[in-house]
This record gives C-alpha cells, sequence and structure tokens, in this order.
C-alpha cells in the first residue's frame, strides 16, 4: 500500500489537527505518517497532504488524548511536542494510536519497549530537563522601572513550562521573559495571569534598560560565586558536567566582563 | 562588598547546599516558592552547586575549634553583617533568581544565645517584614536556649547543627569548646518538635510549620583516624534515631597548619568523600544497611570500585537475577540499576519481555550490569562470574594504574608470598 505523509505545522496545534486527519481516513496506521514541516527529498511512491493547523480539530483531540490517556500522558505529548526534533510529530502520533488503539491506555507511557513509545518518552525528558534547567538559571535583570527582564536561547520551547513557576514565585513582580531562538516573550504582570506574545524581532526586549543598581548586585554575585568555591577542591570538569557551557551565555556571573 | 567576602569565604567549608524537602506555593503578598526536589541555581569552580546564598552572620567566634579557619586565635579578617544587609542582599538576589534562598550559619559572638537572638532577629525580619516565603536554612548554634532554637524553627525550613566529628573523643580532641551533648540537645529538641508538629498540623492544617524540610547535619572526615565503617554507622544512627533528613560528609581540607591535624599532602580525601556519599544513598534509597556493605574485618570502603559493586561481587551466589521475574528491592541490588531504572523495568515489563537493547535505553548501565543480569535465562554475552574477572572488567585501564600503589584489594600475585 502506498505510504501517506501529513505534513504539519511545527506546534501543538499542527501535530494535533494531523493526528485527527489520521485518524479520519480510516485507512489504519500502518501507512500514515506525521511529519513536520517541509522536507527537501521526497519520496517517490508516496503522497504528501498538507495539513492546516485547526483550532477545533485540535481541541477535540486534545480532549479525547486528556480523557483516554490521562493528564500524565497528556503533559508527556506536550513536552515532546515542545522539544526540537524533525521526528517528534511520528513519534507522538504512532504514541498515540498505541494508547488509543493498541490498548495502552493511561500506562501507554511505561510501554518503552516500544520504539515510538521510546522516542516520545525520551523527547518529554529532554524538554522537561532543559525547562527545569531554565527555572534554575534564568537571570533576571532590573530595569530603571522596576520591571524584571530575562533572555534565554532554550533548544525546546520552555517559555510554557517555566512561566507557571515564576508566575507563582514572583507572584507580586512584573516580568519577562524573552526566549531569542523563536522570539517569543513570556509576559507577567504583577498579580495578573501570565500570557505568551511573539514578535519578529528583538525591538521590545531592546527598550528595557538596566537600573542604577543593578550592576551592583551583578558584581556581588559574581564575586559571592568565585569566593564560595573551595581552592583545594577546583574542578572546571565537574563544573561544566554540571552546567555545561551553552547555559553559561546569558548568566551573570559567567560574563567575562 | 568587602564584608559578603569575607563572610561567603567563611561559610564555604559548611557542604549543606540543598534546597529540597519543602513544598510551598507561593502568595500574593510577598515573593517565593519552594519546590520539594530543590533547585541548583549555578555552579562554582569546585563544582559544587550554589543553591543558597550561604553566608556567616559573622565569622567572629569565641571558640577555638583547631580545624576552622574562623576560631578565635587565627588572625583573619573580621566582619558581621546587620540583620538588614542579610535581609536585602536575600531579597534583591532572590528577584533575580540568582538564589534558592537563604543559608545562615555564624561563628559564636559573644555568647551561643546572642548569636541566636541575632539569627532568629534577622528571620523574623526577612519573613515578616519582607514578605520573604523562599527556602531559608539556619544553623542552630550548640548551645543556645531552646526557646531560641525554637522560634528559629517556625521561619526556617530547615534547620542543622553540625556534628562535625564522628566520634566523641576527636571532638574532645580538635573541638575543645564542643562536647557531644551540646550537640545532640538541639538536634533532639528539633525532632521533636518537628514530630509533635506533624501530629498538630494533621489536626489544624494552618498551624505554622516547624522545619518543613527536616533538618540534617555534616560531618568533617579524614580529620581524626575514624574508618569509614565507623562513620557509616554514625550516620545509620542519625538517620534512624534522630531522623535525620541528610548527612553531609566534608572532605577535610586543612586550612590552618596545626600540630593536631594530619598533613594532608595529596590534597582533601575527595574519593573518600565520594565513597561515603556512594553508601549514604545505599542506606536511604536502596534499602542497604551498613553492616552489609562494611564489617570490623573490612572497615574502609574498597577505593577501586563503588559499594554497590563491592557488595555484589562479594555475594555472587545471588546472581545472575532474571529481569523479567526480579522483584523491585532485588532489581535494586544490581550494579549499574538505579532507582529509576528499576522502576521503569517494572513499569515496562507489563507489556511483555525485555532484552538488553530495551533495557540499555531505559538508562540501565549494562556496562556494569552485564555480570550480574540475565533477559528471559540469557546472559548478554558469555561472561565469566567470579570476583576476580569481574572487579577487573569493572575498573578500567586508566583507574587500574592509579591503584596499583596502595590501598588495593585485587593485586596481582606477588612473586614472594
Amino acid at each position: 500500500m502506498e505510504e501517506k505523509y501529513l505534513v504539519c505545522e511545527d506546534s501543538i496545534e499542527g501535530v494535533f489537527t494531523g493526528i485527527y486527519e489520521a485518524y479520519a481516513l480510516r485507512e489504519g496506521h500502518e501507512h500514515i505518517h506525521i511529519q513536520i514541516g517541509e522536507e527537501g527529498n521526497l519520496r517517490l511512491f508516496a503522497t504528501y497532504i498538507n495539513i492546516e493547523p485547526d483550532a477545533v480539530k485540535t481541541a477535540k483531540v486534545a480532549q479525547t488524548l486528556r480523557k483516554r490517556l490521562g493528564d500524565e500522558v497528556y503533559l508527556y505529548i506536550c513536552r515532546a511536542l515542545a522539544a526540537q526534533d524533525r521526528m517528534k510529530g511520528e513519534a507522538v502520533y504512532k504514541t498515540v494510536v498505541n494508547g488509543l488503539s493498541k490498548g495502552g491506555g493511561r500506562r501507554v507511557m511505561e510501554n518503552l519497549a516500544d520504539t515510538h513509545v521510546e522516542r516520545t518518552f525520551e523527547l518529554a525528558r529532554s524538554a522537561a530537563n532543559e525547562a527545569l534547567r531554565y527555572i534554575e538559571i534564568v537571570r533576571f535583570k532590573e530595569s530603571g522601572e522596576g520591571i524584571l527582564f530575562s533572555k534565554i536561547a532554550p533548544k525546546c520551547n520552555v517559555i510554557p513550562f517555566i512561566m507557571p513557576h515564576f508566575a507563582d514565585r514572583l507572584s507580586v513582580e512584573n516580568f519577562i521573559i524573552f526566549d531569542d531562538m523563536r522570539k517569543i516573550y513570556g509576559v507577567h504582570p504583577a498579580l495578573k495571569d501570565w500570557y505568551m506574545v511573539s514578535d519578529s524581532d528583538n525591538s521590545v526586549y531592546d527598550m528595557f534598560g538596566e537600573s542604577d543598581k543593578e550592576n551592583e548586585y551583578q558584581e556581588l554575585f559574581t564575586a559571592f560565586c568565585k569566593t564560595i568555591a573551595i581552592k583545594e577542591r577546583i574542578n572546571p570538569k565537574l563544573q561544566q558536567q554540571m552546567l555545561p557551557l551553552r547555559f553559561r551565555e546569558y548568566m551573570v556571573e559567567f560574563d567575562k566582563k | 562588598m568587602e564584608k559578603l567576602n569575607i563572610l561567603a569565604d567563611a561559610a564555604k567549608y559548611d557542604v549543606s547546599c540543598s534546597s529540597s524537602g519543602s513544598s510551598r506555593g507561593g502568595n500574593a503578598k510577598g515573593i517565593g516558592n519552594t519546590v520539594s526536589a530543590g533547585l541548583c541555581h549555578s555552579f562554582a569552580a569546585d563544582g559544587r552547586c550554589i543553591s543558597l546564598l550561604k553566608i556567616l552572620f559573622t565569622n567572629e567566634c569565641i571558640f577555638d575549634c583547631r580545624y576552622c579557619m574562623n576560631r578565635r586565635s587565627n588572625d583573619v579578617p573580621r566582619a558581621s553583617f546587620t540583620p538588614d544587609e542579610v535581609c536585602a542582599l536575600t531579597m534583591e538576589f532572590y528577584r533575580r533568581n540568582y538564589i534558592e534562598g537563604l543559608f545562615l550559619s555564624s561563628g559564636i559572638l559573644y555568647s551561643p544565645d546572642y548569636t541566636m537572638e541575632l539569627i532568629c532577629q534577622t528571620l523574623y525580619k526577612l519573613r515578616n517584614i519582607h514578605h520573604f516565603n523562599g527556602y531559608i536554612h539556619v544553623k542552630a548554634i550548640p548551645g543556645a536556649d531552646p526557646a531560641l532554637i525554637h522560634k528559629a524553627g517556625f521561619l526556617a525550613d530547615r534547620m542543622s547543627v553540625n556534628l562535625e566529628l564522628p566520634t566523641a573523643e576527636s571532638l574532645k580532641q580538635l573541638a575543645p569548646n564542643k562536647n557531644r551533648k551540646s550537640i545532640l540537645k538541639p538536634m533532639r529538641q528539633i525532632q521533636n518538635t518537628i514530630s509533635a508538629n506533624k501530629e498538630e498540623l494533621t489536626l489544624y492544617r494552618h498551624t505554622p510549620r516547624f522545619c518543613e524540610a527536616g533538618q540534617s547535619t555534616q560531618m568533617i572526615i579524614g580529620a581524626t583516624p575514624e574508618s569509614d565503617y565507623q562513620i557509616m554507622s554514625v550516620a545509620e544512627n542519625l538517620y534512624q534515631k534522630f531522623s535525620l533528613k541528610r548527612v553531609y560528609y566534608s572532605a577535610f581540607v586543612n586550612v590552618n597548619e596545626d600540630k593536631a591535624l594530619p598533613a594532608l599532602p595529596g590534597g582533601p580525601p575527595l574519593l573518600r568523600e565520594h565513597r561515603l556519599y556512594q553508601a549514604d544513598w545505599l542506606l536511604r534509597f536502596y534499602g542497604f544497611k551498613v553492616d552489609e556493605l562494611l564489617t570490623d574485618d573490612r572497615p574502609n570502603f574498597n577505593m577501586r570500585i563503588d559499594p554497590k559493586a563491592d557488595w555484589a561481587v562479594r555475594h555472587l551466589e545471588l546472581f545472575p537475577i532474571e529481569i523479567n521475574r526480579a522483584d523491585y528491592r532485588l532489581l535494586l541490588r544490581v550494579p549499574g540499576i538505579g532507582v529509576r531504572s528499576a522502576k521503569r523495568i517494572i513499569g515496562a515489563r507489563r507489556f511483555g519481555n525485555l532484552n538488553f537493547n530495551d533495557l540499555k535505553k531505559m538508562g540501565v548501565v549494562l556496562k556494569r550490569a552485564l555480570y550480574f543480569i540475565t533477559c528471559s535465562g540469557k546472559m548478554m554475552y558469555p561472561t565469566k562470574i567470579e570476583e576476580d574477572y569481574i572487579v577487573r572488567n569493572l575498573t578500567d585501564d586508566k583507574e587500574r594504574l592509579k591503584f596499583t600503589n596502595d590501598g588495593m584489594r585485587y593485586e596481582q600475585l606477588s612473586l614472594f608470598s
């Protein structure tokens, strides 16, 4: 039988719509695949179908997944879709099929011997780990108006996963986190709900200037980090293992000023 | 700035860094919440995590502990914070997400009571004036009034009293102003208050919480001649009888050039510290007992392989075990399988038999595990089940060279023995 590729947008909406359409085809799932974005190298004996993201279909799929697979699996799936990987659509789609049609049910994520489930699990884990890492290493700077702002460059789309943490922790602060890779802002006005905004350039971020006290605290913390290390135990390799270089770009204590 | 440098420098030998164990949502009044798993915000050049703003309130001290940099007889620059300075630093660092909370310890200024009073004042200000709702770890000063310790406990997430040295004799020798009793007394008090508080909490949900994240302690390793067996037994006792959350081990760093202290030409005993931590984990998460790991005849850990592998090669009669059948507790005993992979195995084998490839994907370290397990009755590849052979394969070439001179148990046959 001919292979069919559903070409979806790289977003939760895109992939969920793709899953909806895959089920709507009613041709079984063995020969249907979900692909994210256009691929340069097309296959000869395959049909490519473009899928437009659709809010209604997305909501239907989301509702079914939550009802039949449970919130925990749903969270895994959302995390996996935030990861940076070209094959994530296919992995998630086949995991969903495994859960809904092959009896995996709420336990589907435990079936790690299945390649697609395992892949989804891995992607979800990498996204969750990166989100946790960014919860730790986001460094806010204070602007003249007392707004906290921060820039990050994560591999996965972590903003939706880290904003709830900061909204809870710094509920009385106005703060903004800017994802430089995707040009997305997470915005939190004091004592209100947070939301996301996307922007094509850095113009909003560049508006912020540092307050007078900001530099002083940056220096204090840098000095603190330097002092706290025990001379006899210096071990840069261990430090790098615990905190790889790619995370250090926007951290004030590693800023080589 | 100068002050922060002096007092952070003085606090750096305190090992405790965790910000874990308490989970509390934020509130609309102030800033801060706590996450039960703890967060490490940065890592210092020695590879240790920076989670809390770790400072001493003052490094002036009336005590004269031999191993301590801040002892009375040392000539070091002295400084003290005021409560307001500590509050400002904590708040500003916390807002910028530099730190997870405050770790406040102190040298003893004038008297234990006076110092503890100052610490309490600081914590009170931080919690009630600045509405700081994040993590606070505070030291209980041995010898301070129990009422003050009680007060501090309601303001902090975790309290700790340092045991300093594993036995009473060494303590007498190196810390003449401290004694076992003055250390264990506050520890017992904190334990009792925590358990009483827990009962109260089940009745009255909103009653104030006392040291939600429990208490911890630390011991200095390598300054005195205790064996690993003694140290681990003390630790086991502390976990069982004092219900501590954590015991920290701190490789002794010689800062004082004192004749009562050993000279350490090879630097601090870091590998020994590492082995103790490994064993500590085995006690807390793997269901091991100290007596299984060490005995009077073998009082020290094997420096070449980790305590778990060491235990396994001495109990080869139990292995290999079958991955698709063995129960959770047995799985945990296999080197290369940790808590997480054991749980994953239990979950995944409901769907069908597992093979070595699946195990690898689940995070089992086959390099170490392959000598001890079978999948559907087969080993990964034919291998001898023999102590010497396995040990040789568990240590890699580089390590083998390192240990040829001393402290080695498995060695080549000597010509003259």
